[in-house]
């Protein structure tokens, strides 16, 4: 399927110059291909990562400011100029997204938009460099004389101009050909997993040591540089530029562009480059206007008299967009100027799209196709993944000091305003061990498992892992040096397959760069593999191998609990933390799960239990400590635990065992 | 001195400004996590609606000083049903969906819209806004201040303590609090949190246009004058932290000034250039705000 549209694509490309002739539309084919290369790009961030930019008409324009500055005061042609421009705007990406990402929250959006206001004004103010509000002029490029064969093969008209644009637009094709391959490879490697899983759940991305941060910042600089290269192709296209080229109504164009054609795809973003790019002449001819709006509200009511003779029960409900649809048309009848009214009808494009086109026209295209031909919902996986359990483990076992504690806690608190969550609390893990913490609920053992992995920093104490200080690391660096985790509420990459869920606790076998995925190299293509091999192993050894390409949110609640822990050992840990691995379970599960234990602590994995099922509690573990309030109050063996008085009184109540 | 004197005082006014639209941001974050990337928009609305009230008010021969107060509870009414407006087309659906793309997007698209309705009604040009107060400029120790500008600060810090006072001792208020704090378990309790989310929406909305009514007799009126005013008080918003009532007074208070600092010793050119620096370098260093408090992350 792909490779069909790969070469009906290239081949569209070849052919195009030679169809259209005139030098009008030929434009309009180079600038919907630059359009589209910013909206692939935008896609990356907000479409993969989710987060908005407001910013990247201004990125665009830094590209295109880049050429420009170096040919009006350096004389520096087009060549040089592409590198440049994807180098300087990817850097300004870098400088606007490692503050702005620190957060969670609308504060990209906040910084681009500023951004983009400031862009502006600087261009304009600073005359000396940009040439101000004048604007620089540019001269399309020449890049292969091919004047002197114009004789012998005359394949179409041979002027100097005419060779000029055709050269132009073949070097476009390729361009957004390239960020087609490049993106299509990025999204298909570790980085376009970490991409989605950080979207799903942030905190057990993190916790895998795939950090949210530094991801969503790459995405960023990769969508900024390619925002730079279209912007470079920009002002050699346009052969003029000027600062309000790079509007704010640019930015929010092209976040309409990617909304509309259908996020998280190649084809949407391309139709919506289509779009933008037609919507300036659509909104400055009345009669044009007219007649897409009758078009678009004789498609709604055509479609909504289809779901009333289906009986489709969102019908009524439907009637809503579609008597919008009729209303607009009237409207466009009504209306005398457009072009006083343009923005407002900009405005309730976006409002329109944002309500009843969520998915894009791509997404609501495949819906109905996926309802007519639902085979073409089924992918086609190569059945020739076998999982093995012997695959399932680091190629050795987890090296740690024998003697030493693993993991020691020294006087840790935990303070949340007024409530102490851990109190002066002490713990020693001794390596190769299974080790419980019990205690009611609120004592403070989940609270011990968010300080342990870095998602709280405790207030004071000290915690060492293997003699080194870990409190106050981050969450991924703490994963890196071999916590792995659980979560009491599942935390899963839902929209991610099985597979690609115990892929993403891989992420740290991962060396290739950016540029080996970029490139395909065997380092990348090698990793991909040996990765997909241990992920199914590892599937396997928790028995969900013949999922292995089912979405995660569709498994049943027990399963996820076994998919959490087989992709917590993804991440060869030396210390696996299990929040309530039996919650939930079934009583046949309860004694899979029990077995898996065991055998991840025969091969040397030290594992924290949190259970409240005392019966699994108290038949594996080593040792067990009792938590409550905050405080431990007892510590052992799990015989003398159960007699401990202290213990029976927090679990029973009553003070009468104190004084009996 | 005197000249660094003058430039701090007027910088004070202008940022007072910047922290009243702020506190507008953070009226709406903290019931909803949204915020209406169109309140430049809502302020220039309220400025124009103001304009017309208090042309028709000098009309029915009162004066100026009357009709601008007389004006105040129009322009109030009319920001409310803004924010209502904004929450219920734009907002809304996007909270139910839980779809940050969408808000941003409906908010931006509602403030394009509002901006060209408004260019179609009032005109293109910049319009002059009667000033209530004397317009000569009073002299204190050689630093000239005009009365307008200390009705402004007198009058944002009174807007921002009336709400304040509002959320602390009414019951709505304390509902806008509750859910602040926690929206399921407000909502667990019987309040209606939709109700107090477009709530505080109308009361966003109500604070921007009254700072447009306060700000437009020291600047002219017209459809642009929302834009970079909101865009500002996005940096104030983010410099004092999207959490604290006296940061976006004290981060306004830095901006306005840092502003008009920079407008007179390197060039009125660059002078909204240090608001993207101290965003940046706030976010860097203390991404909370400078007064805001560390959110707890809950697993």
């Amino acid at each position: 399927m792909h490779r069909i549209l790969w070469t009906l694509g290239l081949l569209a490309l070849v052919v195009c110059p030679f169809v259209v002739t005139s030098p009008y539309y030929l434009h309009l084919l180079v600038t919907i291909a630059i359009f589209a290369i910013v909206t692939l790009g935008l896609d990356v961030v907000f479409g993969y990562t989710g987060e908005v930019s407001v910013g990247h008409a201004s990125l665009l324009g830094i590209g295109a400011y880049t050429a420009g500055v170096l040919a009006f005061q350096f004389n520096i042609g087009f060549w040089p100029a592409l590198p440049i421009g994807i180098i300087v705007t990817a850097l300004f990406g870098v400088l606007l997204a490692l503050p702005a990402l620190r957060v969670t929250g609308p504060y990209l959006a906040m910084v681009t938009l500023a951004f983009g206001t400031i862009v502006q004004i600087l261009i304009n103010e600073m005359v000396d460099v940009t040439n101000g509000p004048l604007g620089i002029k540019f001269s399309t490029p020449l890049f292969i004389d091919l004047r002197q064969y114009a004789d012998t093969v005359p394949l179409f008209d041979m002027s100097l101009k005419r060779m000029k644009e055709v050269e132009y637009f073949y070097v476009t094709g390729i361009a957004l050909a390239l960020t087609i391959l490049v993106i299509n490879r990025v999204l298909a490697s570790h980085f376009g997993r970490a991409f989605e899983a950080l979207r799903d759940s942030p905190i057990a991305s993190d916790c895998m040591g795939v950090s949210v941060y530094k991801h969503k910042v790459i995405a960023f600089v990769l969508s900024a540089g390619l925002a730079g290269l279209a912007g470079v192709l920009f002002a050699y296209s346009e052969q003029y530029i000027a600062p309000n080229n790079f509007s704010f109504e640019l930015s929010v164009q092209l976040l309409l562009a990617v909304t509309m054609g259908g996020r998280k795809s190649r084809l949407g973003p391309i139709l919506g480059a289509v779009i933008i790019v037609f919507l300036p002449n659509l909104l400055a001819d009345i009669a044009l206007f007219r007649i897409a709006a009758a078009i678009i509200a004789g498609i709604a009511v055509v479609s909504s008299l289809v779901m009333f003779v289906r009986q489709d029960e969102n019908r009524y409900r439907n009637l809503v967009p579609v008597g919008l649809c009729v209303a607009f048309f009237a409207f466009s009848l009504f209306l005398q100027k457009i072009t006083d009214y343009k923005l407002s009808v900009f405005g309730m494009m976006i409002l329109f799209v944002v309500y009843y086109l969520p998915d894009g026209i791509v997404g609501f295209l495949r819906k109905i196709l996926l309802d007519l031909v639902p085979a073409l919902g089924r992918q086609r996986h190569s059945d020739d993944l076998h999982g093995d359990d012997a695959d399932a483990w680091a190629a050795s076992p987890p090296q740690v000091q024998k003697d030493a504690p693993l993991l020691s806690v020294d006087q840790a608190v935990m303070q949340f305003g007024g409530l102490r969550a851990l109190d002066r609390v002490d713990l020693r893990v001794r390596p190769g061990t299974i080790h419980g913490l019990i205690g009611p609920n609120g004592s403070g053992k989940s609270t011990m498992m968010n300080v342990l992995t870095g998602i709280y920093i405790p207030t004071s104490g000290q915690i060492a892992f293997e003699g080194q200080a870990i409190a106050g690391l981050k969450s991924p660096e703490i994963a890196l040096r071999g916590i792995a985790r659980t979560f009491q509420n599942v935390q899963l990459f839902g929209e991610l397959t099985l597979l690609e869920n115990v892929m993403v606790g891989l992420h740290h076998t991962y060396r290739s760069g950016f540029f080996d995925v970029a490139l395909s190299t065997a380092l990348s293509r090698g990793e991909e593999a040996r990765a997909t091999q241990r992920a199914i192993s590892i599937l396997h050894f928790v028995g969900l191998d013949h999922l292995a390409h089912e979405e995660a949110r569709n498994l049943p609640y027990g399963k996820q609990r076994l998919l959490e822990i087989g992709r917590a050992l993804a991440l060869d840990p030396k210390l696996l933390l299990l929040d309530e691995p039996a919650a939930g379970l079934t009583a046949p599960d309860i004694a899979e799960l029990v077995q898996i234990i065991r055998k991840i602590k025969d091969h040397g994995i030290t594992v924290i239990l949190i259970e409240h099922h005392m019966d699994v509690v108290m038949s594996i573990c080593d040792a067990v400590t009792v938590f409550d309030f905050g405080q431990k109050i007892a510590e052992g063996r799990p015989a003398d635990i159960q007699n401990d008085l202290r213990v029976i009184e927090a679990y029973l109540g009553g003070t009468a065992v104190g004084t009996a | 001195m005197s000249i660094l004197m003058q430039l701090v005082v007027s910088g004070m006014a202008v940022g007072m400004i910047y922290g009243v639209i702020a506190f507008g941001y953070q009226l709406t974050f903290a019931t909803s996590k949204t915020l209406n990337f169109g309140q430049g928009e809502a302020l220039m609305l309220g400025a124009l609606v103001g304009l017309t009230a208090i042309n028709f008010l000098i009309g029915q021969s009162l004066g100026t000083f009357w009709a601008y107060l007389l004006m105040l509870p129009i322009v109030l009414a009319f920001g409310a049903l803004q924010g209502t407006v904004v929450e219920w087309l734009g907002v809304r659906q996007a909270i139910k969906t839980k779809s940050e793309a969408g808000w941003i997007m409906a908010t931006i698209a509602l403030g394009i819209i509002f901006k060209n309705v408004a260019e179609n009604v009032w005109g293109r040009d910049a319009l002059k806004f009667p000033s209530p107060l004397p317009e000569a400029s009073l002299s204190f120790w050689g630093v000239r201040i005009q009365p307008m500008e200390i009705a402004i600060v007198i009058g944002a810090i009174g807007m921002m303590l009336a709400v304040e006072f509002f959320n602390r001792r009414t019951v709505v208020g304390k509902a806008v609090v509750a859910t602040a704090n926690d929206r399921d378990a407000a909502g667990l309790m019987g309040i209606n949190t939709a109700k107090v989310i477009t709530f505080s929406y109308a009361l966003s909305s109500m604070t921007a246009a009254f700072a447009g009514v306060l700000v437009a007799p020291v600047t002219l009126t017209g459809a642009t004058m929302g834009a970079v005013l909101g865009l500002k008080a996005f940096a104030v918003a983010i410099i004092g932290g999207l959490s604290s009532g006296l940061g976006v007074v004290v981060g306004g208070l830095i901006l306005g000034v840092t502003e008009t600092l920079t407008g007179y010793y390197i060039s009125t050119g660059y002078k909204d250039v240090p608001g993207l620096v101290l965003l940046l370098l706030v976010l860097s260093l203390r991404p909370s705000g400078l007064f805001g408090k560390a959110t707890i992350k809950k697993v």
